[in-house]
């Protein structure tokens, strides 16, 4: 039972599908940084946005109705973790091909966001997606434990293991191949 | 254990690269990393990664007008599967007015000014939060001091928590929310009743100050204005001139 008294209690019931979606739609925001951060392409990351809306509506009825965002956060991680299973037995779209279908055009610099989603994709799933919701998304180690469902300890050690990986990758590609004459 | 001989533990490093200790222990950290070239370079490193990371992902918080339609199509069986050849029938439908409702958020995106998406912005958190039974707030009433204290550092700006008591409406807390991708804060406000109300602040540079302006969207009516750096939105499931009055006497207390 809610402690809050409901003034608009009469409406509650009949907007409650509405506003399950109107609140999903606010979080859409914040799902596509977090899923865009995740993902090797931004087309990538659009397509597991709207994998993590569809899977949300459809699990709408397990939401135990607080903390919407959390709850979407988990969905797409899980997500993320699935498709990077099975990717290795998937072709790869050419970064060419991914650019093609995305219309939307990307504040910042589009070669910067390419190194460093490079280095990324380096990381196991799981490491990249605890770096993300502390670095991105401004969890606490506390809140990404609950989040992932993981022990405080594992955290750590993924935010640890993702960051040295991240910092070795960084500065091998700091490296300039010289162009050897034919 | 003595201080001079304590090691400090790779997790408290991390914690310093985040910024998640504590003043006193952020201290102490910061002057074992004054001695230890070796650890201060290693987060030194890891807080350009920070940077780094945050700079290429802080444009993805956006908005597009395909984002409705992305929900409405994912209901049922009519799901698109050729999801880029949706685009043009979602822009289509959009522009038709079809898809209408008081559930309106903010729908702009890229380089909007703020005061173009405060509104929006300021009714998605209303809608959010507002009607969180469990937990609406981040940090309750009960610490209204740290409340501030940590909303103003977050926001770089020194804060004061309204007193709207004179109308009726108690503080529940108030939260970290992001506002046009930066952080922003939000205020919770009830009443006898279990109306709720939100006093949301959010940072940008590229503010330019405006008027007392007016959203509504079905029954929830916002206030907002922009006053030097930055934005402020007021909202509320009551009536205009109640919540005017209210919006008002929170311009007064925070122009002070």
């Amino acid at each position: 039972m809610p402690r809050i008294p409901d003034p608009q209690g009469i409406e509650a019931g009949a907007s409650a599908s509405a506003s399950f979606e109107g609140a999903l739609l606010a979080l859409v925001p914040a799902l596509r940084r977090y899923s865009q951060s995740l993902s090797r392409t931004d087309a990538d990351g659009e397509d597991l946005l709207q994998d993590c809306v569809e899977k949300a509506l459809l699990s709408r009825t397990q939401w135990r109705g607080f903390n919407l965002r959390a709850w979407a956060f988990t969905i797409m991680t899980n997500l993320h973790r699935n498709r990077h299973r099975t990717a290795a037995g998937r072709p790869t779209v050419e970064i060419e091909t991914a650019d093609d279908l995305q219309a939307p055009d990307i504040v910042g610099d589009p070669l910067e966001r390419r190194r460093l989603r490079a280095a990324l994709d380096d990381l196991s799933a799981d490491s990249r997606a605890v770096l993300m919701l502390i670095v991105v998304e401004g969890y606490s180690y506390e809140e990404t434990a609950t989040l992932l469902d993981i022990p405080l300890g594992t955290v750590m050690s993924r935010l640890s293991r993702a960051r040295r990986r991240l910092g070795e990758r960084l500065a091998k590609d700091n490296v300039i191949p010289l162009r050897r004459a034919p | 254990m003595n201080e001079e001989s304590r090691v400090i533990r790779e997790e408290e490093l991390h914690a310093y690269a985040d910024d998640a200790l504590p003043p006193d222990e952020r201290a102490f950290v910061a002057a074992w990393l004054a001695d230890h070239p070796d650890d201060a370079a290693l987060v030194a490193g890891w807080m350009e990664q920070n940077r780094k990371i945050r700079t290429v992902f802080e444009a993805d918080f956006q908005s597009r007008p395909t984002d409705r339609e992305m929900l409405n199509s994912g209901r049922g069986s009519i799901f698109l599967r050729n999801r880029w050849a949706s685009v043009a029938a979602a822009a289509l439908l959009f522009a038709s007015g079809v898809i209408s409702g008081s559930l309106a958020t903010s729908l702009t995106a890229g380089d909007e000014t703020v005061a173009a998406s405060l509104p929006g912005e300021a009714r998605s958190a209303f809608l959010i939060y507002a009607s969180e039974v469990r937990h609406p707030v981040e940090v309750g009433a009960d610490e209204e001091d740290h409340l501030a204290q940590w909303l103003g550092k977050r926001l770089d700006y020194p804060l004061t928590v309204p007193d709207l008591s004179a109308f009726g409406f108690a503080l529940v807390g108030g939260r970290l929310i992001p506002v046009d991708g930066r952080p922003g804060a939000l205020f919770m406000y009830q009443n006898a009743g279990g109306q709720r109300l939100t006093v949301m602040l959010g940072r940008n540079e590229k503010n330019h100050d405006t008027s007392f302006r007016y959203s509504s969207a079905g029954s929830i009516e916002t206030f907002y204005w922009i006053d030097g750096p930055v934005g402020y939105a007021v909202t509320g499931e009551i009536s205009r001139e109640e919540l005017q009055r209210i919006a008002e006497e929170c311009y007064r207390q925070f122009d002070t």
